[in-house]
């Protein structure tokens, strides 16, 4: 049966950065970059991706990386998988935040499969990992035959499903600095099933030694993941906290434009998104703001 | 086409494949290995679960041609000299099957999860199997079936 068949395509594994680079440059438009291909086999498959050449990174070793450091933060390589990033102690000591968001993706077998840079760069609205990437001000490396260069993750999503990668460029690592010293986060998620993509995530990040800060971060209300920074100022008045939730909900609202789609209705989108605001920020301010 | 040399149920296999055939593919079509089933087609349903190097993955997301030089277990690979594995067993003692198609999906991941963790509790297994859907039995005999196997 056609529709069970993937289309033609050729098929390489380099071992080097520096030969994926130069395949990707030669194909251009007609190439894209194979890790976990959980998105991508599925998109193939339906026939809305027909790259003609398709590179496999998961034999060049510096993609292979986790790694952490003080200074650099938490570097993840193209080719981690979200199970090698759940395992990860210092995921776990430190950045419990991007821990949840990914223990919350898929199921316990694609995730030996998907990885985290592939979900950045799948580039859906609904992507879990963007939220938490995005409230801890992480970076994203990309190389192409040209060089490197490092953009921030908010500037990388673009449109739905569009980053501002380049058909010749692919991204390498994704840099998470140390996230603010006691500051606490969490990411919440609703969903139909565990499984299932999210109708609404919010990642939320208190940090109490940058002027008692607030950063929040949502998937599924817009075009893409978003962060509202309009909100994170906010914090600082002198406001019983109810009230202030309050105040920072009615701007989250006018800052987002969550569409109807099969999952939910953007009506029910709205309602989530404060109910998830406010179950977030009681959540992290708890132990930090007074009162 | 790509020469791919895999480990299938301890056996080595060689055999050209075409850069757009999958895991699940070659494992049904080429090697007759039925217990792989194909279903969805798409990741949701994890019929198709086979251990790659030791862990469950979905052989219709992955490409022959990359898992090149890995060792593959299917459910004919379990047991010895004929034998069925002690998950398999419990599976028959506590009825945790029914019409049967997503049985080898289930055991294989329930083989990974005795190997990674000798002492699962309950959460921890339903979050294992979480990827594999069953339409007959509902989980709990299943949940009961691999509490038993691997706490025995």
């Amino acid at each position: 049966m056609t529709a069970m068949t993937l289309p033609e395509f050729e098929f390489r594994s380099p071992e080097t950065l520096e030969e994926a680079l130069k395949m990707l440059w030669e194909k251009k438009e007609e190439s894209a970059v194979l890790a976990g291909g959980t998105d991508l086999l599925v998109d193939m498959r339906s026939r809305i991706k027909r790259p003609k050449l398709l590179v496999d990174i998961k034999r060049i070793p510096e993609l292979r990386e986790i790694s952490y450091n003080p200074e650099t933060g938490l570097v993840i390589g193209a080719a981690i998988t979200l199970n090698e990033i759940l395992k990860d102690d210092t995921v776990r000591e430190r950045y419990s935040l991007l821990q949840k968001a990914v223990s919350l993706m898929c199921d316990s077998i694609l995730r030996n499969r998907a990885t985290l840079v592939g979900n950045i760069c799948n580039a859906s609205p609904a992507a879990d990992t963007a939220p938490p990437l995005l409230v801890l001000d992480a970076k994203v490396r990309i190389a192409s035959v040209k060089g490197f260069r490092e953009v921030k993750i908010e500037d990388f999503f673009k449109d739905v499903k569009r980053s501002c990668l380049e058909p010749w460029e692919m991204v390498t690592h994704v840099i998470v600095p140390d996230p603010p010293k006691e500051s606490k986060g969490t990411y919440l998620k609703a969903g139909r099933t565990k499984e299932d993509l999210a109708i609404v995530g919010v990642a939320a990040l208190a940090c109490k030694d940058d002027g008692k800060r607030v950063r929040i971060a949502y998937a599924s209300v817009a075009p893409t993941p978003i962060r509202v920074r309009e909100v994170e100022e906010m914090f600082a008045k002198e406001k019983p906290l109810p009230d202030l939730i309050e105040d920072v909900i009615s701007v989250v609202k006018s800052r987002i434009s969550p569409i109807s789609d099969v999952r939910a209705s953007a009506e029910y989108r709205l309602h989530l998104v404060e109910v998830l605001t406010r179950m977030a920020l009681f959540e992290v301010l708890g132990g930090v703001q007074d009162g | 086409m790509v020469e791919l040399r895999i480990r299938v149920n301890g056996e080595d296999r060689t055999l050209d494949v075409r850069p757009n055939e999958t895991l699940l593919d070659v494992l049904r079509n080429r090697l007759n290995l039925k217990s792989v089933k194909a279903a969805c087609w798409r990741g949701e349903c994890g019929l198709c679960t086979v251990l790659l190097d030791g862990k469950p993955v979905k052989s219709c997301l992955v490409l022959a041609a990359e898992v090149n030089g890995s060792e593959i277990t299917t459910v004919e690979g379990l047991g010895l000299d004929g034998r069925l594995s002690a998950i398999q067993r419990a599976f028959l003692e506590k009825g945790a099957i029914q019409c049967g198609f997503c049985t080898p999906a289930f055991v294989l991941v329930a083989e990974a999860l005795s190997k990674l963790n000798p002492a699962p509790t309950e959460a921890e297994i339903r979050e294992s199997i979480s990827g594999v859907l069953c339409r007959c039995t509902g989980y709990k005999q299943i949940v009961e079936a691999i509490l038993s196997a691997i706490s025995r």
